[in-house]
């Protein structure tokens, strides 16, 4: 158990080195100079202090050493502007919050609307509701977030007023302004994410359904209801909750576009600009970042199944 | 026995809108239409099914339903080419490294493992920033822009196609037809050739629909981030551009992103059904 850890917390460091490292190589490979491209207009020698500071001067593997030793350190590499720098981190304290709120209500609103769906179109197999919620959520699921998400803004924010169409607004701050800012943009995210939960659970809970234990209860005169909830759902979450962990580092990827659209300086936000702006530092960073987030999770959950559930220990090839 | 399965509405619904839009990509240039680039002064914003201008024109005077044909053949293009490289090279890796097995298949895994631990989209910004960073300004061709999207998403292809393949070989490569092949002294390259690749070719063929419909949606997504392909000659670009004008003329807007996600469903359902049709011969196994 513990040597199983152990290797998959190697495994995870050896995987996130070595993104990281191809990272510095695509920055290294750039066209060009990377000072140049940050600070386009300025004098050689602040380009040559920009070089130094960065480790740019230092060939590949010195600049991809000094940037880890920077993450290690808490010195998460700088913006560098016409003006002077910024370092990476104030951004970091703004985007991380608003990108973390936007996943997690995203979860929640997926998982609350799937559950029941999922639950009901089991039990009710191959009826009416659900031929009718498989196929919906089949088109939904299809449906591009960037086409769902402009759709909504267009109708709910441009034509109806009911929202603004773009904005941000901390937790900290006005709360009611705060959700009223976000429901566009978790709606357009959960849709996908609550088709897919849906499917998930449901091909799930058909397979307990016809678990001799589920008749056994129902013989016993339980209600269908508690039968359902007891005794059908808790096995049959498993793989909903995997998938659901798992979702989380992809999700971070995902709310690139919606974070543009809707104008939420969370990292995808941020990623996009630090690319427009052709900031390759922060842009490896925030990156680095995000590839670190998804290889932990998926890592974080490997390990909980194999203590969870000692079935799911054999079965890795 | 008789082996003609009825086939279900989505089969006949997908499959003629992709046809359309293959046939848009690759006959579009001879349809009777104005031409996608250039503006019509006399009709700006006009909305769909005016004369003369079927889907209406941008605020710009372009003509929708032109610009939509014209879109088709880009996209198309970029996610057939992408995905059919990408998956060739994935395949072949992923076979090879399933079969093989040893150090080898080792690397491969880490390699794959590596690139997918940066998210898809992430991945291809990042590659294309680098190839592309010279192509920013405006004079750059379409061309050559096209031709980065092209690279960027055929890596990114690879280890989505090749985790499958190597998954889909280690099945088989255990079969008893295999066993049996190589204790007859059948050569590996034969053996992979008769046995292997034509088991795995179904559940490739799956997600490599799956994949067109991903590839047609990094792309719109890029475009939206602004370093996709410019000036409206691909339908993520179109709502780029149409994005500005949101609330003036929606159909700028809401067209492309239909024809995007009519596109997408019709290839993720396709890619479904091969999928199902592929469990039902297993299971008559």
């Amino acid at each position: 158990m513990l040597q199983t850890i152990v290797r998959r917390l190697f495994g995870m460091t050896v995987v996130v080195i070595l993104a990281t490292f191809l990272l510095s190589l695509l920055m290294w490979m750039l066209p060009g100079d990377a000072a140049q491209l940050m600070v386009p207009n300025s004098v050689a020698e602040v380009r040559d202090a920009i070089r130094m500071e960065t480790g740019l001067d230092r060939g590949i593997f010195g600049y991809y050493w000094k940037w880890l030793s920077g993450m290690l350190t808490g010195d998460f590499g700088a913006y560098y502007l016409n003006g002077g720098t910024r370092p990476v981190t104030d951004v970091l304290r703004e985007a991380v919050p608003a990108s973390l709120q936007l996943i997690i209500y995203t979860q929640i609103v997926a998982l609350l609307l799937s559950i029941p769906l999922g639950l009901v179109s089991a039990y009710k197999e191959n009826s009416r509701f659900d031929k009718i919620v498989s196929s919906t959520l089949f088109t939904l699921v299809s449906f591009p977030g960037f086409a769902l998400g402009l759709v909504l803004s267009l109708i709910f924010a441009v034509r109806l007023g009911l929202v603004d169409p773009v904005g941000y607004e901390p937790f900290s701050g006005n709360l009611g302004t705060h959700l009223k800012l976000m429901i566009l943009p978790v709606v357009s995210l959960s849709v996908g994410l609550t088709a897919s939960y849906t499917r998930l659970l449901r091909n799930d809970v058909i397979a307990t359904l016809k678990e001799d234990y589920v008749t056994m209860a129902a013989s016993k005169g339980i209600s269908d209801r508690r039968v359902l909830w007891r005794h059908v759902f808790r096995p049959s979450s498993t793989t909903l909750l995997t998938s659901a962990a798992l979702n989380m580092g992809g999700l971070i990827g995902g709310t690139i576009i919606i974070e543009t659209i809707f104008a939420i300086p969370g990292l995808g936000f941020e990623i996009a600009y630090s690319i427009g702006a052709r900031q390759v530092v922060a842009m490896q960073t925030l990156i680095a970042i995000i590839a670190f987030a998804y290889v932990f999770f998926n890592s974080m959950v490997d390990i909980f199944m194999n203590i969870v559930d000692p079935r799911t220990r054999e079965r890795r090839v | 026995m008789k082996t003609t399965r009825k086939r279900p509405i989505g089969f006949y619904i997908a499959g003629s809108w992709l046809s359309l839009i293959v046939f848009f990509s690759i006959f579009g240039k001879l349809l009777p239409l104005p031409t996608w680039d250039a503006s019509d002064y006399e009709a700006l914003g006009l909305k769909p099914f005016s004369s003369g201008h079927l889907l209406g024109t941008t605020m710009d005077g372009y003509d929708m339903f032109s610009g939509l044909v014209n879109g088709s053949r880009i996209s198309v293009f970029v996610s057939v080419i992408s995905v059919g490289l990408g998956g060739a090279i994935g395949a072949i890796i992923g076979i090879s490294s399933a079969y093989y097995r040893g150090r080898y298949d080792k690397f491969v895994v880490l390699l794959f493992n590596v690139m997918l631990s940066i998210p898809n989209l992430v991945l291809s910004l990042a590659l294309i920033s680098t190839f592309a960073s010279d192509t920013q300004d405006a004079n750059a061709s379409t061309l050559r822009r096209v031709v980065v999207l092209i690279v960027s998403l055929t890596i990114v292809i690879i280890p989505l196609v090749g985790r499958i393949a190597r998954a889909s070989t280690m099945q088989w490569t255990s079969r008893e037809f295999v066993i049996a092949s190589k204790s007859m002294g059948t050569e590996n390259r034969m053996i992979i050739r008769r046995h292997i690749l034509p088991n795995v070719a179904p559940a490739m063929l799956a997600i490599a629909f799956l994949a067109i419909g991903s590839v047609i949606i990094v792309e719109g997504s890029l475009a939206l981030l602004g370093i996709g392909i410019p000036g409206g000659a691909s339908w993520g670009s179109m709502l780029a551009a149409g994005r500005l004008n949101l609330e003036f003329s929606a159909h700028e807007v809401y067209l492309p992103a239909l024809a995007i996600a009519f596109t997408v469903i019709s290839t993720n359902w396709f890619g479904d059904y091969v999928r199902n049709s592929l469990d039902k011969r297993e299971a008559k196994i």
